[in-house]
């Protein structure tokens, strides 16, 4: 592969970006990858399509930022198997979360958000994170008698003699104040701005 | 091994738990009564974000303001030991407690932010809470009372051929935590085996994801039932009775979806789906609706479990 950057040059500011992130436990591990092809070897991903954590990381440490844009990013499962075998403390798990982060950032994976904004929404109305709506039909064909059994929740939990399941209003009240002042819904706003102008 | 709490506990309560498997609460409850566990749940403590986080909708500062708050009630309560019953919660938790006493810019960040906009009483000092000594999984909690739960066995489930799913974000992501083992995962074999079992211990894929993967189950569907299915067949080829679990969202996966992965592989896979506390407060004689709570089990949790055998005193 052709690197767009060279050690000597502007010495590994993409990873020094990742190592910054508030996300990153792994100090420099990153910087640590022997490429050694563990994470790949184990990947759930990397077995069942083109994603190849090994890769992700000889594109971070080559400066290559073209991998924020990259489609195959998204199939990572958050498994953190390659995290846990990693054998220099490397969490390519991690790495990708960043980088999509990234995206994000730069507008770029706005549209893989759209599906999942309902985890936004109930966050904000009921400070729960509830499966978004808009996969309910989906789930309803695919699961016998699933949405029988949501219909009779309530009634399944009483007889558990469980607490009820919605938070006070002053509990929803302060979790969104929280949600407010850490950017999170203008940015959700933001996003679902897009996908009102893409539709 | 670290030191394991068995009072001062708040039991974190979880959305998919709550909405998905609540007998799984109720399961978790009846068992730490049982084994004198002291517990309380808190009706201000919120969602972790876990799922919103993991699909990337939910940045690090979102989740770990939200536990800041969370961590705070603990404390305030005088229970400092989280006690998750989502291996999600486990993960996501864990990890900002870490950040919020190593990262002095995320903590200070959060706390000005808390502080100007009258939310003061939230704020998290270093330190607060520790990773290791106060974040924990039910997993550990039943583990540190390991040698009692023998003695509460009412019922005999020795003839069922039992094996464990053990939840990645249990074993892989704070791995340093992890009790039982990490690349060949056993503290459920172990605390089935305390209720007189023994489970087949290694199958192939036993550390392997459910596949549930989070945004791949709902948008790369084929994907993630794919790897759904190399678990599925490795569990059938055992010819597994009970598949044990301890994260609702792995049991969503497996119980959910076993009609579908049946059909896409040509196969009838046959096994029921318990969370580890279902398990355990089944064979301590825990009622089938009023605290295992199979009415929200897909799969039928008599298909396979008729009768119950009282166990030979």
């Amino acid at each position: 592969m052709t690197f767009k950057q060279k050690i000597n040059d502007s010495p590994i500011d993409f990873a020094i970006e990742i190592i910054n992130d508030v996300k990153n436990s792994k100090d420099e591990g990153v910087l640590k990858c022997v490429q050694c092809g563990m994470c790949t070897s184990t990947c759930p991903a990397a077995h069942h399509s083109d994603y190849n954590p090994r890769d992700i990381i000889e594109k971070v440490l080559a400066g290559d930022e073209s991998i924020i844009s990259e489609e195959n990013i998204w199939n990572c499962f958050y498994c953190y198997t390659c995290h846990s075998v990693c054998p220099v403390g490397n969490s390519v798990c991690e790495v990708n979360q960043i980088l999509k982060q990234i995206a994000i950032a730069k507008e770029i994976g706005y549209d893989k958000l759209y599906e999942y904004l309902g985890f936004a929404d109930s966050y904000f109305t009921a400070a729960i994170g509830a499966i978004p709506e808009r996969f309910f039909p989906d789930i309803g064909q695919d699961v016998p008698g699933w949405w029988n059994f949501r219909q009779n929740l309530e009634e399944i939990r009483n007889e558990l003699e469980l607490d009820s399941l919605m938070p006070s209003k002053e509990v929803i009240d302060e979790v969104s104040k929280i949600l407010t002042i850490t950017g999170f819904k203008s940015k959700i706003e933001r996003i679902r701005a897009s996908e009102e102008v893409e539709k | 091994m670290k030191d394991l709490p068995t009072e001062d506990i708040l039991l974190f309560r979880s959305c998919l738990v709550s909405v998905e498997y609540p007998g799984v609460e109720a399961s978790t409850k009846f068992v730490f009564d049982t084994l004198g566990v002291d517990y309380a749940i808190s009706e201000k403590q919120t969602c972790c974000t876990g799922l919103g986080h993991y699909s990337d909708v939910f940045n690090q500062i979102d989740t770990s303001a939200i536990g800041a708050r969370n961590f705070k009630i603990a404390k305030e309560m005088g229970r400092p030991n989280l006690v998750m019953m989502c291996a999600t919660c486990y993960a996501i938790n864990k990890k900002s407690v870490k950040l919020l006493n190593k990262k002095d810019r995320l903590r200070n960040h959060i706390n000005k932010l808390f502080e100007e906009n009258g939310l003061a009483h939230l704020k998290y000092e270093k330190n607060d809470l520790k990773p290791t000594e106060n974040i924990f999984h039910v997993v550990d909690i039943l583990y540190a009372k390991k040698d009692v739960i023998k003695k509460h066995i009412k019922y005999d489930l020795s003839d069922f051929t039992i094996a464990t799913h053990h939840g990645c974000h249990y074993c892989k992501v704070h791995y340093e935590d992890t009790i039982g083992g990490v690349r060949n995962p056993n503290i459920m074999d172990e605390l089935i085996e305390e209720c007189g079992c023994k489970t087949i211990g290694w199958y192939d894929h036993k550390r392997a994801t459910c596949g549930t993967g989070f945004r791949q189950r709902y948008s790369n569907p084929d994907l993630s039932f794919t790897a759904t299915a190399d678990k599925m067949n490795a569990i059938e080829d055992e010819d597994v009775d009970i598949l044990v679990h301890l994260c609702p969202n792995c049991h969503i996966q497996f119980d959910r979806y076993q009609d579908l992965i049946s059909k896409r592989e040509g196969r009838n896979f046959k096994a029921i789906h318990l969370n580890i506390a279902q398990f355990i407060a089944l064979a301590m004689g825990g009622d089938f609706d009023k605290v295992i709570g199979v009415k929200a089990h897909t799969v039928p949790i008599d298909s396979v479990i008729k009768e119950l055998k009282e166990v030979k005193k």
